[in-house]
């Protein structure tokens, strides 16, 4: 039989629930001995799932449900016969707190917006499902093995919303989403530290695990195993993603003061961007002021409110600290031979380890009346959230307006990087070659030939005949003739203007393919993005 | 209806039998120390004299002669001169293929690979079968007892390649240029055309054929080194139009054509990238 108590009748039978008193306070008890079976429900769920046609598409991603399955009703067995001999009494402590579900319906939002425009977006969606019933039921099991209480909310939804935001496994490697799943939920559990007088966990539980998993990622060499460069690039698919995402994370602004971090993070690199080019003449990152993945997790992973600094200054500082911290990071990667993705992740559990030093540093400004004035002292306050929220929103109309955000962004132009490259500018060459080799993978025979020129004669990489006639092959079989040509007689290589498939997507401009569009517009913007000759064939259609 | 039965059934034996016994004696026919090439002095290859012979079709003497064969405005045929070359008995077999993909690990479909080792290699892409010529074409000159004839030929400038338009159709219809590599006339039996399958290469016996050469009618389509380009022929252009999407001359017709599309003159395109069952390929050695 279901009893509903009050939190207080728990309190007795637990020693550990002293450390969270506060935050459940009030809140509505569920027990009986039948609840001990509802992991075991959440189990049966995924089990089910596995037999839908997106999972029985692939082998692996069979197994890898059946295995987390069967490893929770493992787990589930010896708690059940646990119980069983020690007479635990185990209880949900019901939990529906807004940082959950308004952060989960945001995320939500963002996959609907971007899955219009993404179709794996829409089939990862049964995926997304069996990790939430696998995160509530690994996540149950965790704190009933622990404690007596489970704090029953939407707690899962916002982690697997958003580590599946940043990263998702290919289905041949499923079965390490679960345990990146299991992971966030372990350092959630075990990582914990006291903080102002409160044991609380250290890390943002999806930043941790994906900061953890790229790490590992990048130094076993495996970061293709996931779709993470692929979801950072694919993003800007749907149109206005700036915008979509700036209106999402006032959202959470609004509910959970959390402006001075985002903010802070975003005018820090754009105002580095805009350094950096007006040093080097050239962006810093490739086609973007700030990439829309780190814009995206500016907004909705670095902002849990847990894990952040409690004061305004703190946020501050927080927030400013993940600018330079993704900017160096960038740097850093690619130094490395790196992918740059990952960026954006591998700062975030660095942060969250430093927010009780910023809390400290900042604590002498105390008694600074000028900041308090401004909302930046060590007081939260709504109406400065409200003022600093005005603050945000005029600057980002002013970057909108300045082409910074949705707009083209010189990096989009091919010629303007062969332009920079000739000029010997900082990294050009190197992210002329990275522009040709996405458009090459792409379907571009254009980019594939010149890219295959580029091997060939050994100009801007090493010189290799073999990857420059397979680049050569690749664009012929894409029906670009000069490539035939280079590819049948190497002696003489040919070099051929994009034709009007190639500029459908060498134009997109980090957009969608430009497929419908009507020639003459396809013209008329590669004359815009800098191809001469674009411009002679705009004048003579 | 029952005499249709017995003549389908008959026809199916011949073919069946034909099958078998092709299978049987040509895999004796290649050498497995050779890159499986043919088990012949010049391993298959065949000398296609220096000589000029005339290329395109006239519809007075070939009624069923297609626009795109005509030389130009004012000419039906031109008359092309093409230096010696040697160009292989038989289309390219799967075994000789397969040699090469297990040797390089090339790409290519599986497709490719499935059937017997004496069937000619199909759904190959043309660059498939130009990186399968460079690839002979680095063992040929690696190897230390190749034919003396081929051996300085190959010193002299010679490579493997495929067939321009104009070695291949000069190969098929020899100087005089009849409509079929046998002569004027259709007939029966001398190669593989309105059929259902690939048969093994050299299944039929073509004693008339010019210069003894297997399937220059039927079997498969042949790509060649030529992009399509409107006659008169002239291999020194091909760099002169890059704007236009790639599409490269097969010819030969395959067995799934009828009489129409197997002529010597026939000119096929595809797309470099496509793969389709009834698209080979046959290798020369030429210093053009």
């Amino acid at each position: 039989m279901q009893s509903v108590t009050k939190k207080r009748d728990v309190k007795s039978r637990t020693s550990k629930a002293r450390e969270t008193s506060s935050v459940i306070e009030n809140m509505p008890v569920i027990g009986g001995a039948h609840l001990l079976k509802v992991p075991t429900l959440f189990a049966i769920a995924l089990f089910l799932l596995s037999f839908t046609s997106r999972v029985q598409s692939n082998d692996t991603l069979i197994y890898s449900f059946w295995a987390s399955c069967l490893g929770l009703l493992v787990w589930q067995g010896w708690l059940l016969k646990h119980c069983a001999a020690h007479n635990c009494h185990k209880t949900f402590i019901i939990g529906l707190k807004p940082q959950h579900y308004i952060q989960a319906m945001v995320h939500l939002s963002v996959y609907t917006y971007w899955g219009m425009y993404w179709q794996p977006v829409q089939d990862h969606a049964v995926l997304l499902v069996a990790q939430i019933l696998f995160a509530y039921s690994f996540d149950i099991l965790l704190s009933w093995t622990r404690r007596e209480t489970y704090q029953l909310g939407f707690g899962p939804f916002p982690i697997i919303f958003s580590t599946n935001l940043f990263m998702w496994f290919m289905d041949d490697w499923f079965y390490l989403q679960f345990v990146m799943v299991a992971v966030g939920f372990l350092g959630k559990e075990f990582v914990r530290w006291n903080r102002d007088g409160r044991l609380v966990h250290i890390f943002n539980p999806s930043a941790f695990t994906l900061g953890l998993f790229s790490l590992v990622l990048i130094t076993t060499n495996t970061t293709d195993l996931t779709w993470g460069p692929q979801i950072a690039s694919t993003l800007s698919l749907a149109p206005n993603m700036y915008t979509y995402l700036f209106m999402g994370g006032l959202v959470v602004m609004y509910f959970f003061s959390i402006t001075l971090v985002a903010a802070s993070a975003a005018i820090v690199m754009f105002a580095l961007s805009a350094l950096y080019f007006s040093i080097a003449g050239v962006p810093y990152f490739l086609d973007s002021d700030v990439p829309i993945a780190v814009f995206l997790g500016l907004h909705l992973l670095v902002t849990d409110p847990s894990t952040s600094p409690r004061t305004p200054t703190g946020r501050l500082v927080f927030g400013i600290l993940y600018g330079i911290g993704v900017f160096v990071l960038y740097t850093v990667l690619d130094l490395f031979g790196s992918p740059t993705f990952y960026d954006k992740l591998l700062c975030v559990p660095l942060l969250n380890l430093s927010v009780q030093w910023i809390d400290r540093m900042v604590a002498p400004l105390r008694n600074n009346t000028l900041l308090e004035n401004w909302g930046l002292g060590v007081t939260p306050s709504k109406k400065a959230n409200l003022v600093h929220m005005s603050v945000w929103i005029c600057f980002f109309a002013m970057i909108s307006v300045l082409g910074k955000t949705d707009s083209r962004h010189v990096g989009d132009s091919l010629p303007f990087w062969a332009q920079a490259c000739e000029e010997g500018r900082a990294n050009a060459c190197e992210r002329l070659i990275l522009l040709e080799s996405t458009y090459c993978n792409d379907n571009s025979g254009w980019a594939c030939n010149a890219i295959g020129a580029e091997y060939f004669y050994g100009q801007n990489v090493p010189q290799d005949t073999e990857r420059a006639l397979a680049y050569f092959a690749r664009a012929c079989e894409l029906r670009f003739q000069a490539a035939c040509l280079n590819f049948l007689d190497p002696s003489q290589i040919s070099l051929a203007d994009p034709r009007a498939f190639d500029f459908r997507l060498l134009l997109r401009e980090a957009g969608q393919n430009l497929l419908e569009m009507p020639e003459d517009q396809l013209y008329r913007r590669a004359c815009e993005h800098g191809w001469q000759f674009a411009c002679d064939k705009t004048v003579s259609i | 209806m029952r005499k249709v039965k017995i003549i389908r059934l008959q026809k199916t034996l011949t073919l069946f039998a034909i099958l078998l016994l092709t299978t049987q004696s040509a895999v004796a026919q290649f050498d497995a120390d050779k890159w499986w090439l043919a088990d012949e002095p010049l391993l298959g290859f065949v000398a296609i004299p220096a000589g000029s012979f005339p290329m395109g079709s006239n519809p007075l003497i070939d009624p069923m002669a297609f626009e795109n064969e005509r030389w130009s405005d004012s000419r039906r045929q031109g008359i092309v001169e093409v230096p010696l070359f040697y160009i292989s008995r038989y289309e390219t077999t799967i075994a000789q293929f397969k040699e090469f993909v297990e040797d390089t690990q090339h790409n290519v479909s599986d497709a490719s690979l499935e059937g017997a080792a004496n069937f000619p290699v199909a759904s190959v892409t043309w660059t498939d079968a130009v990186s399968y010529a460079r690839w002979l074409d680095g063992k040929l000159r690696g190897a230390n007892d190749l034919p003396i004839e081929i051996k300085r030929f190959l010193d002299e400038g010679g490579r493997v390649t495929l067939a321009s338009e104009a070695e291949w159709e000069k190969a098929a219809k020899g100087e005089q240029g009849s409509i079929y590599p046998w002569g004027n006339q259709v007939q029966q039996g001398m190669a593989n055309y309105a059929n259902d399958g690939v048969l093994a290469v050299g299944s039929f016996d073509c004693s008339e054929c010019k210069f003894d050469l297997a399937d220059m009618s039927g079997n498969v389509w042949e790509w060649t080194r030529s992009p399509y380009q409107d006659y008169p022929f002239d291999d020194t252009d091909d760099r002169e139009d890059l704007a236009s999407d790639a599409l490269w001359v097969m010819r030969g017709g395959s067995y799934s054509d009828e009489a129409n599309n197997i002529r010597a003159s026939v000119r096929g395109a595809a797309d470099p990238g496509a793969r389709r069952p009834f698209i080979g390929f046959r290798v020369v050695i030429s210093k053009q």
